[in-house]
């Protein structure tokens, strides 16, 4: 071992016994980090692992959508809604599925599966899209109450023109004509409100509800 | 030093463990990050978009635009913000959906690739998937299959996601209530109090039109204008200032002399009997026979030649045209026997058997075009236009500098640049700041500069611009005219004339609302009622939008209902709806597309609503510098 001279001997022993006080609390810290870092990699790498698997069932279901197989279609949205709950795709497997069994009139499964990614869906606003379309399916059905206590939370502002929309509707046809103008006269503030300064985008949508807000004004004392 | 490393090895591990850390978790990256520039056009949730990417979408937009424009399309309406906004809003879509697919782990299995890939109909060969196009493909977009393979999985992850979210058009309630307004048909009639009928009335205070102009001087007021005077350096004006001298022109003539000479071509028909060169002798001497049997034909009635070649000619390519070749030099691309055959006969002349390695032909030719070299007469005015516009190409080059320094270097005035450069000084007429402004001034760059400070007040000479390729322009301003208020008097007819209209409009709209007032009271009037008609609202001629708004909002409950609005022609319009009818069964096609039309823009509605929301979870950052158009 080599002398070292005086000056660096002091500084070694300094050192040594900064180590010795404080080394415990670093390795500890270190290790700590270390561990919350692999933690943080391996969740991440298990929601890739799960959506990987979800994304495979998910291609399967559109593919029998386009098919028409309406069976696999439901096997498929179910497997994947009750192994991937925690995935992107389980919302969107449930939007799509509702939508192939209410244009083919299974009209109950259709409102199970839009019920369920009202409630669950990881996505904020596919969870609103779910709720908008349920109550839609249920307006249908002429189960107007239902439908209106679907509606009753205020989605995130960029659904609230359509949300407004709907309701309005719905009181249209229980025959609350002046309710229903107010309805859509809020969806036409939320939309503007929405839409600042854009004229152009958007603008069908919104001579939409104008043309329903006459009608609501045609249905009450037209004033 | 090393033994303190080796004495401390313990602690040396931490240290070296700290170092590593990042590179296990993160990558290379983490030290690397952050070189990136602080200009590209929009930040979203992180990931950039650079000017670069921006600049490429934007001239693809712009390539995509210029057909549906034509050909005299303005270029600054390519260029326009809007369309900047429009491309960099679709640019931040894209990556906004694209970041979204990875935070939320969306992808797309191999299987799925691969099946996608094999079902894509370019990609196949005689419905088989053929592996040699999509390598084409691949190799054609300048990607390797690699990359390719990882965007193809990411656009369509991309679209997965987007399908159903866009998807709307669940269920009907929503589109029934639109549909049926649409479809609604009112039975009308239509009273107009016209204004006219109150100009007598009109009563103006004095004071009135100036009150008016006082708290309208905005407008009253003309544009700020200069007329300004600018010399134009293009090739065709330095065309006109080079000479070419005969002796020029003809030492070009002489220098490219096979450009002026064409060679003799000559149209032929021919019927060929087959008969390979390696074939046995026996068959070549069948063929012979035939191929003379034909000849005598021909000889016998030579105008029959283009049926017998139909007929008998065995060269399935000119057989059906009558054996006719079209017309060719004498330049090899014809086998030898037969070339020296056309080119030995005369016009309409019959040839012998001819013998090629091909077999017999019999030759006719149709037609014979001399050959020769142009005199120089002819090509004079061509040849002297082309060393003019390659000699001002030249001087162009050449001036061009000269026009740039010398504007520049001598600013208060163009005459300098203009006896430098021999150009003729312009005068422009008044040209309005802001206004649409005639070439060469439309040029955005040229219009600013005109207006500038340097130019508009110190009187400087404005920068040489290039509006157009290889025209280069400078100019000055001569005479300004600061904008003004016009003064009263100018306008005090229109504005008295414009206050009577807008009485008069009050007047009928006073009496049209006491006129309704008394039809809902259920009183008679003198209003004269035009023919009662139907209208729908999408069918509802000779109507103003207010008109339409008007009658479809009133009451359906007690009819008839009487409504009137205001409308933009003046006047004050009555209507009374007698009946109101839902849509008849005649209708439902239209029905069925109005419903797909709600669909559509419902779905549009919602998919840019969580397409907002992204914007917002994300957060997007734009670069409002890169929206406005700079230098072209």
């Amino acid at each position: 071992m080599a002398v070292y001279d005086l000056e660096e001997q002091e500084q070694l022993d300094e050192i040594k016994t900064w180590w010795k006080q404080y080394g415990n609390l670093i390795t500890w810290i270190v290790t700590a980090v270390a561990v919350a870092l692999a933690g943080w990699q391996g969740w991440n790498w298990w929601q890739r692992n799960q959506a990987a698997q979800a994304a495979s069932l998910y291609g399967a279901l559109q593919v029998a959508t386009m098919k028409g197989d309406f069976k696999q279609v439901r096997d498929a949205a179910g497997e994947l809604i009750e192994k991937y709950p925690g995935t992107s795709y389980a919302g969107l497997a449930a939007l799509m599925a509702a939508k192939v069994q209410a244009e083919t009139g299974d009209a109950k499964n259709a409102k199970a599966q839009l019920g369920w990614a009202a409630e669950k869906a990881d996505d904020p606003g596919v969870r609103d899209l779910a709720r908008l379309r349920l109550a839609t399916l249920l307006a249908d059905e002429k189960a107007f109450d239902e439908a209106l206590k679907q509606l009753a939370a205020e989605p995130s502002s960029h659904f609230a023109a359509r949300f407004q929309e709907l309701r309005g509707d719905i009181l249209l046809g229980q025959g609350k004509a002046a309710e229903a103008r107010t309805a859509y006269e809020n969806a036409i503030a939320r939309h503007d409100g929405a839409r600042q300064g854009d004229a152009l985008r958007g603008k069908a949508y919104r001579d939409i509800l104008q043309v329903k807000l006459e009608t609501a004004i045609a249905g009450g004392d037209g004033k | 030093m090393f033994d303190l490393v080796r004495s401390n090895r313990r602690m040396m591990q931490v240290i070296l463990a700290l170092i590593i850390l990042p590179f296990a978790f993160w990558g290379v990256e983490s030290y690397v990050r952050n070189v990136g520039a602080e200009n590209d056009a929009a930040v979203v949730g992180g990931s950039k978009i650079s000017p670069q990417e921006f600049q490429a979408a934007l001239r693809d937009q712009q390539e995509k635009m210029r057909p549906m424009l034509g050909a005299g399309a303005d270029p600054a309406a390519l260029d326009s913000r809007e369309v900047r906004e429009a491309v960099l809003e679709s640019l931040v879509n894209q990556r906004l959906l694209a970041l979204h697919a990875v935070k939320t782990h969306m992808t797309v299995s191999d299987a799925h690739l691969v099946d996608y890939i094999r079902s894509v109909p370019g990609l196949q060969e005689n419905g088989q998937f053929s592996k040699e196009r999509y390598e084409a493909l691949v190799a054609n977009q300048g990607m390797s299959k690699e990359m390719f393979e990882a965007r193809l999985r990411q656009d369509l992850a991309v679209q997965e996601m987007v399908a159903p979210i866009a998807g709307a058009g669940l269920g009907s309630a929503s589109a029934t209530v639109w549909v049926a307004a649409q479809l609604q048909e009112r039975t009308i009639a239509e009273a107009q109090i016209k204004p006219e009928q109150f100009t007598g009335e009109v009563k103006l205070p004095a004071d009135a039109a100036r009150t008016y102009y006082d708290g309208h001087q905005k407008e009253f007021e003309t544009r700020e204008q200069v007329k300004a005077e600018f010399v134009v350096l293009s090739q065709a004006v330095l065309s006109e200032q080079v000479a070419v001298s005969d002796d020029e022109v003809k030492a070009r003539y002489q220098a490219q002399q096979d450009r002026y000479t064409r060679n003799e071509e000559r149209r032929a028909s021919h019927i060929l009997v087959l008969a390979a060169k390696g074939a046995p002798d026996a068959e070549k001497a069948a063929a012979k026979a035939k191929a003379e049997d034909i000849l005598a034909q021909v000889r016998k009635a030579p105008g029959d030649f283009a049926k017998l070649a139909q007929q008998h000619s065995q060269d399935p390519g000119s057989a059906k045209q009558g054996g006719d070749l079209q017309w060719f030099p004498r330049d090899g691309r014809m086998v030898k026997p037969f070339e020296d055959a056309v080119f030995g006969l005369k016009e309409n002349q019959i040839s012998d058997l001819v013998v090629t390695d091909y077999g017999f032909h019999i030759i006719r030719v149709t037609g014979i075009r001399p050959g020769g070299t142009r005199p120089l007469e002819q090509v004079k005015a061509e040849i002297a236009a082309e060393l003019k516009g390659q000699a001002a190409a030249k001087k162009y080059a050449e001036s061009a500098d000269a026009l740039t320094n010398t504007v520049y270097e001598q600013s208060d005035s163009l005459k300098p640049a203009a006896d430098k450069l021999k150009l003729a000084i312009r005068q422009s007429e008044w040209l309005p700041r802001g206004g649409t402004l005639p070439p060469p001034f439309n040029h955005p760059k040229l219009q600013s500069a005109l207006f500038s400070d340097d130019v508009l007040k110190n009187k400087r000479n404005t920068e040489a611009v290039e509006v157009s390729p290889n025209t280069l322009v400078a100019a000055r301003v001569v005479e300004h005219r600061p904008g003004a208020l016009r003064p009263f008097e100018e306008v005090r007819a229109d504005i008295e004339r414009k206050l009577a209209r807008d009485e008069a409009a009050k007047l009928a709209a006073a009496k049209g609302r006491d006129l309704l007032a008394r039809l809902e009271k259920g009183e008679g009037t003198e209003l004269r009622w035009g023919e009662t008609r139907k209208v729908t609202r999408v069918q509802a001629p000779m109507l103003a939008p207010e008109a339409v708004k008007a009658i479809f909002s009133a009451p359906a409950g007690k009819l008839p209902a009487y409504v009137g609005t205001a409308l933009p022609s003046g006047a004050f319009g009555l209507y009374r709806v007698s009946a109101v009818a839902e849509a008849g069964a005649p209708a439902q096609t239209a029905a069925n597309a109005m419903r797909q039309q709600y669909a559509r823009t419902a779905a549009e509605e919602e998919f840019n609503g969580w397409l907002a929301g992204l914007r917002e979870r994300y957060g997007v950052k734009v670069n409002k510098a890169v929206l406005d158009a700079k230098d072209r």
